[in-house]
C-alpha cells in the first residue's frame, strides 16, 4: 500500500524504513545450553527452529514534525519496528534511517537501578539516554521540580512507587532533547495532573516539530495526536494515511474478524 | 570512536558498579583487602611447606600473584554477565553493547588498582627496594585491562546463546589458577616443559609484576612484546566475535 510518493526521500524527511524484512527464530526446543547443543547434535535436528516473519517487505518515510502513529493487533509488528527504526533490532533485509538526532529509548524507566538513590539515577538513567553529566547537572534541578519528587533526592529508587519511578523517567528523558521521538505505548504513569503535564510536553515537543512516532492501542490518542498512522497486521502494511480514515480501516477490520 | 562518545556513560556506570557492589557489605571496600591477605596467609602456609622455598619473600610473591589472578577472574565473571543481566537495557534502548562489558571490567580494574595501592604500602613497609622500573607498570596494567577486556567481549557474547558458560569458565579458571605461577615458584617446572608453560600470557605478565614490583628490575623487554601482541590479538579476535553476535542480542537475553 505505499505510493510511489511515500518511498521518496526529500530535505523533509526523518525516517526512512525501506523494504524492512525481519524474522524470528522461535526454536522448536529452546537449546539454550552448551550441554544441549551438544547432546542436540547427537540425536540430530541440530537446526530445530521455525521462522516467523515479524516484519514484511515494510517502506514508508516520515517527515520533520510529523506525529506518526503506529496501530494494529497484537503481535502485529509494531514494537518490533519501533526497535529496527531506534537500532536495537537489525532488519534481516531492507535498511531504516533517520535524519536527526533520535532518542535511544523506545520505553521509559529502563536503565533505572533499585539500590540507588533518586539522585544517582538520575545520573544513570540520564547518561544512558545520551545525556552528558554536565548536562545533567544543569538540568537537575528542573528535573527533580518537574517530577515533584525534590523531597525524595536521596530515597533508593525501590522504596519508590512505580508512579513516582515514572515520573523520574519522564522528567529526565525529555532532557534528551531529541529531534525525534519513538514512543511505544502512551504513559499512562501518573495521577490525573502529571498526565496534564505530560500533554503538555508533548504539545510542546510538536511545536517544536520534533518528529514523533507513537505506537499505541490508544486510538483516541492516536487520533488526537497524529496526523498520519500506519496499520500493520501480520507484520504487513494493510493501510498507511490520514489517521481517521486508517483508524476506520483498522475497526471494519476488527469487525469482520468478530 | 564510542570509548570517547560515550565516555560519560562509561563513567557513571562504573560508579554505579562499584556502588551497588560494595553498598549491602558492612566492611565494603575492606572486603577486598581482606580477601587476598587471608588467601595469602592461607596459601602461604600450605605451599611454603610443600615447596622447599627457594625464593625470598615468598608472601610477597603469594601476594602479587593472587592480586594479578583476583582481577582477571573478577573481571571475566563480572564481563561475561554483563550482558545477560541487562536485559531491559539492550532490549529497549539503543547504544553501543561493547559499553556494559568495558565498563564491567573498568570498574573491577578500579577495586584492583586499590589493591595493587595497599599492596605497594605492604611493599614498602617490608622496605623491599623499589626502582624506578616501577614506571612501567601502568603500562603493564593497561596491557592486562585489553586481555581481560577481550576474553570478556567473547565471553559475555557467547554467555548470550550458552548458558551453561559460567560454568564451564570456572572450571577453566580453578584449572588456571594452578598453571599460572601464583602458589608455587617457576622453578618447580621441569626444564622441558618450561618453553610450553611460559606460553601463557598470564604467567608472563605475573613474572612481568613480580620484575617490577619485587625484584625491582626492568622485565626483559621481549617480555613486554609478547603480551601486548597476546593483547592485540585478543582484542581483535573478541571484537570480531562480538561483532558477530551481538546483531541478536535484543533477540536472546
Amino acid at each position: 500500500m505505499t505510493g510511489p510518493s511515500d518511498d521518496k526521500e526529500t530535505p523533509q524527511t526523518a525516517i526512512v524504513v525501506d523494504h524492512v524484512s525481519k524474522k524470528f527464530r522461535i526454536p522448536l526446543e529452546k537449546k539454550y545450553t552448551v550441554y544441549q547443543h551438544l547432546f542436540g547434535i547427537f540425536k540430530g535436528g541440530y537446526y530445530s527452529y521455525n521462522e516467523f516473519l515479524a516484519l514484511d517487505d515494510i517502506s514508508f518515510t516520515v517527515n520533520h514534525g510529523e506525529s506518526f502513529g503506529i496501530i494494529g493487533p497484537n503481535g502485529s509488528g509494531k514494537s518490533t519496528l519501533l526497535k529496527l527504526i531506534a537500532g536495537i533490532l537489525y532488519p534481516d533485509k531492507g535498511y531504516t534511517r533517520a535524519y536527526g538526532r533520535i532518542a535511544p529509548f523506545i520505553e521509559l524507566g529502563v536503565g533505572f537501578h533499585p539500590e540507588l538513590t533518586a539522585r544517582e539515577n538520575i545520573f544513570l538513567y540520564g547518561s544512558i539516554l545520551g545525556l552528558k553529566k554536565n548536562q545533567i547537572r544543569e538540568k537537575y534541578d528542573e528535573i527533580l521540580s518537574f517530577s515533584e519528587l525534590k523531597k525524595f533526592e536521596n530515597m533508593k529508587i525501590k522504596n519508590f512507587s512505580s508512579g513516582m519511578t515514572a515520573r523520574l523517567a519522564f522528567a529526565t528523558a525529555i532532557q534528551t532533547d531529541p529531534d525525534i521521538l519513538l514512543i511505544d505505548e502512551m504513559l499512562a504513569v501518573g495521577d490525573e495532573e502529571f498526565n496534564y503535564k505530560v500533554v503538555e510536553k508533548i504539545n510542546e515537543m510538536k511545536e517544536r516539530e520534533v518528529t514523533i512516532v507513537f505506537v499505541s492501542h490508544a486510538l483516541r490518542l492516536v487520533q488526537q495526536y497524529c496526523s498520519r498512522t500506519l496499520l500493520l497486521s501480520k507484520g504487513k502494511i494493510i493501510q498507511i494515511g490520514d489517521t481517521s480514515q486508517v483508524i476506520e480501516k483498522y475497526l471494519q477490520i476488527t469487525r469482520e474478524h468478530q | 570512536m564510542w570509548i570517547f562518545e560515550y565516555r560519560d556513560l562509561i563513567q557513571v556506570l562504573t560508579i554505579s558498579n562499584l556502588k551497588i557492589k560494595y553498598q549491602s557489605s558492612v566492611l565494603g571496600f575492606a572486603w577486598s583487602l581482606i580477601n587476598p591477605l587471608f588467601m595469602m596467609i592461607i596459601l602461604y602456609i600450605v605451599f611454603s611447606g610443600i615447596f622447599k622455598i627457594s625464593e625470598k619473600q615468598f608472601a610477597l610473591y603469594i601476594l602479587i600473584g593472587i592480586v594479578t589472578w583476583r582481577f582477571f577472574t573478577s573481571a571475566t565473571n563480572l564481563g561475561m554477565i554483563s550482558i545477560v543481566s541487562q536485559p531491559g537495557l539492550v532490549k529497549k534502548i539503543f547504544f553501543p553493547r561493547e559499553i556494559l562489558v568495558f565498563s564491567s571490567v573498568l570498574s573491577c580494574l578500579i577495586s584492583s588498582l586499590l589493591e595493587f595501592a595497599v599492596l605497594f604500602c605492604i611493599l614498602i613497609i617490608l622496605q623491599v627496594s623499589i626502582s624506578s622500573s616501577i614506571l612501567l607498570f601502568p603500562i603493564i596494567i593497561l596491557i592486562f585491562f585489553g586481555i581481560a577486556y577481550a576474553f570478556s567481549l567473547g565471553l559475555s557474547s557467547l554467555f548470550v546463546y550458552y548458558r551453561d558458560l559460567n560454568q564451564i569458565w570456572d572450571v577453566l579458571l580453578q584449572a588456571g589458577f594452578f598453571l599460572c605461577p601464583i602458589v608455587y615458584p617457576i622453578t618447580v617446572i621441569p626444564e622441558k616443559y618450561l618453553d610450553i608453560y611460559m606460553l601463557n600470557p598470564l604467567t608472563v605478565i605475573m613474572e612481568i609484576f613480580r620484575d617490577i614490583l619485587l625484584n625491582g628490575i626492568f622485565p626483559p623487554l621481549w617480555d613486554v612484546v609478547y603480551v601486548s601482541l597476546w593483547g592485540l590479538f585478543l582484542l581483535i579476535f573478541g571484537h570480531y566475535l562480538f561483532s558477530r553476535l551481538k546483531i541478536r542480542f535484543a533477540e536472546e537475553v
